[in-house]
Formats: C-alpha cells, structure tokens, sequence
C-alpha cells in the first residue's frame, strides 16, 4: 500500500541571508548600512569569537554569525589601538558573514572601517548576551528547519492537530468541511507545510497563496474564513494525529483494542496514528471527533485501553485466587431504590 | 518512473485558467503525477496545489510520471508546458 507519507521529500534549507536577520526580534541596527547584507548564513549555531580575537583560530567557525558580547567587546577595549586594530583584523580576514553586538556596545569607525572593506555586517542590539544568543538560536533554528509538503487536510479538533491523509478523492477534504461545520477549526486543507521545530515538534500551517481557501469537486473555490468566520480557521497547529483514511477491505486487518498508538515516522519524528476504514454509512466527523477526545485523555487522564485492559488484569489475578466467576462481576453492587 | 524538465513559456505564469488545464490533463491519467519546484513535490491533480507552485514566466519545473501511462503522460503535459498554454 502506498500512502502520501511514504514519499514526504524534505526539504533541507542549507543557506539564508544576512538581511533575513533583520526580521528577527532582536531589533538589529545596521552599523555598516548596506553592506555585507546578501552575506550567506550556513550554520544554524552562532559563534563566539572570543579566542579567534586572540589569534587562536582553531575551532573558529566562519560561516556562523558572530557575536560580540562584553567578553570580546572589553577584551578589544583592553588593547592598544594598533593592537586592537590587529586583533579585529585576524578576525575579519576570514570573512564571516556577519557581526552581532550585544548590550547596546558600538565598535569604533576605524574597526567599521576594516569590516566593510572586507564586505562584513556589523550588527548591533541593545538586548544582553544571553538573550541575544536565545533570540538567534531560536530565530535560526526556525530558518534553517527541514520543511515538507504534504497532501491531505489538517484540522483542529478540541484543540488536537489532525492530519487526515489519503488517496485523492478519498474524501478528506469533506471531512474538513464537515469538522468547519460542527464548530472546528481549518488549518489547511490540500497543501500542507510541514516544519520541523526542535527536533521533536511538527508544526503545519497553509500556503500563503491558498490560505484558507479549498477546493471541493464540482463546485470549486470556497473560502472558509469567509464563509464560517475567524473562529472557523488557525493559523499553524502542532501535528499530534495522523489520520489515514483507507478503503475497506474485506479480511483486512484493522485497530481493535487501542493499546498501541502506532507512531509514523515524519521528517524523523514520531507521530502517532490511526489508519480508518471507510465505507458507505461511516460517519467519519464523529470518529475524528471521538479520536481528538481519546488523544485528550490518553494525554491528559488516562489511556482507555490500558484501563480496560489493567482491570481486567486485576480480574484475572482475583480469578486465580477466588474462582468464582460471576459473582462479583456486577458494576452495580446494589440497585438504587427506584429500580428505574 | 519518468522525469522531464520544463519550462513555463507564457508571460502571465501559471496563474488560475493554466493551473485548470493541467489539472484537466493530468487527471486523465491513471499515472502519479507530480510537479516538483525548489524540492517541493506537488500532485499535478490537485488544482490548490498547482496554484501553490506561483510558477512565474522562466520558472523551471520537473514533472515526474510514475504508473502505466507515464511515457504518455510525460509527452502530453510536456507538449501542455510547450504550448504555453495556448497563451501568448
């Protein structure tokens, strides 16, 4: 059986820009104005210079962005000017992409000077270190995660991400349609980009040309925003269920007790999903509905099927000792006096 | 599996009325098929997707054809491509 999530492509971002930068929260100040701004960015951690200003370069990373906090920033102010100038220089010389200073700091024109002769960003932030270095590494993570596109239709239902996933014309996009109707929220139906955050975590959101926009067969375009208000749709959602919709087979096995959660691997991250059988008379909405609430309290109480099956456990250990069989079976021990 | 190269010859891109006829195509074949731009694979029969690609006039794209009618499909949405979409 092939299924769309057999051939998700990732979709590995190798490179960004310097001007990308800009757009962060760390409210960047050009100190060299537009120079060095199409510099490219190829590594996702950032790099203290610190030793590299002393000379020794052996770890220095050159494609990272730099960052000049206190450290490097009095370490510079501790020199002669020649030597300073000397010091700013080993560094500039291997021209990294660009300069980030932290706490409000200016470097001087003469060391301007040097950075924009070799084509080099300098940067500044009035925010610390320790932020800074935050606010980058989280804002560069997100640039650089591995992305994917995928076909099929993510809906919020209660506030549980499902990704339903099937053939085409299998009827995914109904589904959604239907979910929109009972109160629930589209996040995107058809085109799916997938962005992996924090090694753990898949967010999905829509396409910024589609939107919220869907197609259904024989009618065309609706836009559901429009149609079912703000409150209809979101934004982005984390993934957290898989929904592959299949047709029924006869003698085809499918989940009966619910004991396993059956994760997928997406772009390395494991999901947990449900493959459902669908024919004539299935009202597939309540059971995505009924799969959210599960997912809910499997996360938040209590997994059904690992109760069920624990009391039952509990049952076959009494057994053993007391083989009685159905006298204590009852839930109801005594009847309440209304018999009603 | 077949893969051939393309470019989009008509100046308005593929906008709404050539993303229809790609779909129309592409639908006739029982094939997958698929546009592929910048590691973006898009089914060629979903017309949401289509117009996801914003392929503008230039625009390189690999169609791949993977089933029975692939070599036919191939040729048919290579010829599409190469018309430019009856558009100037």
């Amino acid at each position: 059986m092939t299924s769309t999530l057999d051939n998700i492509v990732p979709l590995k971002i190798d490179k960004i820009t310097v001007d990308e930068l800009l757009v962060s929260d760390l409210k960047l100040i050009k100190l060299t104005d537009k120079v060095g701004l199409d510099n490219i960015i190829t590594n996702k951690n950032i790099y203290r210079p610190q030793l590299a200003l002393t000379g020794n370069l052996g770890f220095f990373n050159r494609n990272s962005v730099q960052v000049f906090g206190n450290t490097e920033i009095f370490y510079l102010n501790s020199l002669t000017k020649k030597k300073k100038i000397e010091a700013f220089k080993t560094l500039a010389h291997y021209k990294p992409p660009c300069i980030v200073i932290t706490n409000g700091h200016k470097l001087e024109e003469e060391l301007l000077d040097i950075a924009r002769d070799e084509g080099i960003a300098v940067l500044a932030t009035q925010y610390d270190t320790t932020k800074t270095t935050f606010i980058l590494l989280e804002y560069l993570d997100d640039r650089f995660a591995t992305q994917a596109v995928l076909h099929g239709s993510f809906v919020d239902v209660f506030g549980v991400g499902l990704l339903f996933v099937g053939k085409s014309g299998i009827g995914k996009s109904e589904i959604a349609l239907d979910l929109v109707e009972r109160g629930h929220r589209l996040v995107a139906d058809d085109i799916i980009l997938l962005t992996k955050k924090k090694e753990k975590i898949i967010m999905g959101t829509g396409t910024s040309v589609v939107q919220h926009h869907m197609e259904v067969r024989g009618l065309g375009f609706i836009d559901i925003r429009k149609m079912f208000g703000i409150r209809s749709v979101r934004f982005q959602k984390r993934l957290e269920i898989i929904v592959e919709l299949v047709e029924y087979k006869h003698g085809e096995e499918y989940e009966r007790v619910g004991l396993d959660e059956h994760p997928r691997k997406i772009l390395d991250v494991e999901v947990s999903s449900v493959t459902l059988p669908i024919f004539p008379g299935k009202n597939i909405t309540v059971i995505a509905e009924v799969i959210a609430i599960n997912y809910l309290l499997r996360t938040y109480d209590s997994n059904p099927a690992w109760e069920l099956s624990n009391r039952l456990q509990q049952e076959l250990e009494r057994k053993t000792k007391d083989p009685n069989m159905f006298r204590d079976m009852r839930y109801i021990k005594d009847f309440q006096g209304d018999t009603e | 599996m077949v893969e051939t190269n393309v470019t989009v010859k008509n100046r308005a891109g593929i906008h709404t009325r050539p993303a229809a006829s790609i779909v129309k195509l592409s639908s006739k074949f029982s094939s997958d098929i698929y546009l592929i731009r910048d590691g973006f694979a898009i089914n060629a029969k979903s017309i949401i997707g289509v117009m996801t690609l914003a392929a503008e006039q230039g625009a390189n794209l690999t169609i791949r054809a993977d089933g029975e009618d692939e070599e036919l499909a191939s040729k048919e949405m290579k010829e599409l491509f190469d018309s430019g979409f009856g558009e100037p």
